[in-house]
């Protein structure tokens, strides 16, 4: 309270940052709202380059971005969906989040009744930005919908919401999973459902003090599924009754598809064995990377070389 | 791209990331040793029979100016010292990182901020930072007369870079060293802490 000035304004503008690198909107599928006829809005952060914004469980530092609604009366907005997260490693340390633009989708329901022509959503929404320094965002959402008597049309963010919404952890229907938890390892065995054949896989744990986030997990194949093999956290006592968070795997029949599935478990107490040396493998898309390079880099030295050879003839 | 340099990274990374240190309730502190910024050689274990507070500091950290610009940090370092205990701020930005600062910087700021730490602590290899398993800043971590981890983790339960939420939120590291120095078991042990990563 007795801060001079001049400190405040460092602390919103540290050496390095600039206001915003993070531009929030709010969009909706959606172009009218009809009565008790429930609907998805998406809070759409445009991140710049470099920066990037975190998970509901932000791993060894962060915040999650927080939205406080203000909604007309009888309207009820649900949790932020929130999408499959990436991971940042950073000088031993990880955090899980988004680097890329990206929409979290909330559910509206609106009441049996509906009264005037037009309604308007609005959310004091507050994040923390960060690349190697933090900026701490905030901003006020607001969109308003006319009122419609029937089914309303969607509005031309529908597709955008949708693509969002299918980059969503799904439910695990299908798929079987088991947990054992000892003072060297967590580990996760599961199976997956027929037709995903994983060749790659991480659990983005959603509690705090459960896993060390920064360690590598382990990934192997079992007698009739996989085991991923987690270290738990420093002070992890008291916090392994159930193991949850969002399962990701690198399925080996799409190039580049990331299967996230929500999974709640209990855990059984035992001593199962820390995570094996040799953790996650590149695949064939680094392989495949690597050739491409390679074909690139060779296609570019016969350029230069044949360029080269002109410009030698051309000077004689 | 970036998830073949993610790969890239984690393969390169797993060995330096196997070891894991940390400050675990209920166990011995890591040991310390670090210049403070008049260039003196402080030891943890020079403390043994006191209370020791270690707060991890970036002075250019929002979180850190929450507290420091609130005047809420100052005001527990001043409660606390005032009863004995022993408070060690610590910084473990590295040279060119946020933060980072030389014994004189440390010593301007802590005047202009009106801090009243025991001492101010240099780390910037960041050895005793990862020792401790020290994430965010701030970080506190409380250790008893014997040594022992009583408490790691958030300064409250409000990760916010709100100033109004300091008055609402329930301190945790008071919390702990009231019931530690009164010889009651620590309620709430080890929480997850809040704050810009350190700058290792």
């Amino acid at each position: 309270m007795w801060a001079p000035p001049m400190l405040l304004a460092l602390s919103l503008n540290p050496p390095g940052a600039s206001a915003a690198n993070v531009e929030a909107s709010l969009l909706s599928e959606l172009s009218a709202v009809a009565r008790s006829a429930p609907f998805h809005v998406g809070i759409r952060m445009k991140i710049r380059r470099g920066w990037h914004i975190y998970w509901k469980n932000p791993g060894d530092s962060g915040l999650p971005p927080r939205i406080t609604w203000t909604l007309p009366k009888g309207f009820v907005a649900g949790p932020i969906e929130w999408p499959i997260p990436h991971r940042s490693a950073e000088n031993d340390l990880m955090t899980y989040g988004y680097d890329r633009d990206v929409i979290l989708p909330v559910r509206i329901t609106p009441p049996r009744t509906l009264e005037g022509d037009s309604i308007t959503i609005q959310g004091k929404l507050d994040w923390l930005e960060c690349a190697d320094v933090c900026v701490p965002g905030s901003t006020e959402l607001r969109l308003s919908l006319a009122v419609s008597s029937g089914p309303a049309p969607p509005s031309p963010d529908a597709p955008a919401l949708a693509a969002a919404r299918a980059r969503l952890p799904v439910s695990p229907e299908g798929w079987s999973f088991s947990a054992e938890a000892g003072p060297r390892a967590i580990a996760l065995d599961f199976v997956p459902p027929k037709g995903i054949a994983p060749r790659g896989g991480y659990l983005f744990v959603d509690k705090p003090l459960v896993t060390e986030h920064a360690a590598p997990q382990g990934f192997e194949r079992t007698g009739n599924g996989y085991r991923l093999t987690l270290l738990p956290a420093a002070n992890a006592a008291g916090n392994l009754a159930r193991l949850s968070g969002v399962l990701v795997i690198e399925d080996a029949g799409h190039f580049k598809n990331r299967i996230g599935v929500n999974l709640d478990v209990p855990v059984v107490p035992g001593d199962p064995a820390p995570a094996p040396v040799k953790t996650e493998r590149p695949g064939w898309p680094i392989l495949a990377y690597a050739a491409l390079l390679g074909i690139a880099g060779l296609g570019l030295w016969i350029q230069l070389y044949r360029a080269r050879r002109k410009h030698s003839n051309t000077n004689r | 791209m970036n998830r073949i340099a993610t790969v890239a990274c984690i393969l390169l990374l797993a060995p330096s990331l196997t070891a894991h240190a940390a400050a675990i309730v209920g166990s011995s502190a890591p040991p310390l040793e670090l210049r403070d910024a008049d260039g003196k050689t402080v030891r943890l274990d020079a403390y043994k029979g006191k209370f020791v507070v270690l707060e991890w500091v970036n002075r250019q950290c929002p979180f850190v100016r929450k507290h420091y610009g609130s005047g809420n940090m100052q005001a527990l370092q001043k409660r606390y010292t005032e009863k004995g205990v022993v408070w060690l701020s610590v910084c473990s930005s590295a040279p060119g990182k946020q933060g980072y600062v030389k014994g004189p910087e440390a010593k301007e700021w802590m005047a202009e901020e009106k801090a009243a730490p025991t001492d101010f602590l240099l780390d910037p290899k960041g050895k005793v930072g990862k020792a401790y398993g020290a994430k965010t800043t701030p970080h506190l971590f409380v250790i008893d007369p014997k040594g022992k981890v009583v408490y790691n983790g958030a300064i409250d339960d409000k990760p916010s870079t709100n100033r109004e939420d300091i008055e609402t939120a329930r301190n945790y590291l008071s919390a702990a060293l009231d019931a530690s120095m009164a010889g009651k078991k620590v309620e709430v042990a080890a929480t997850q802490p809040y704050g810009c990563s350190v700058k290792y």
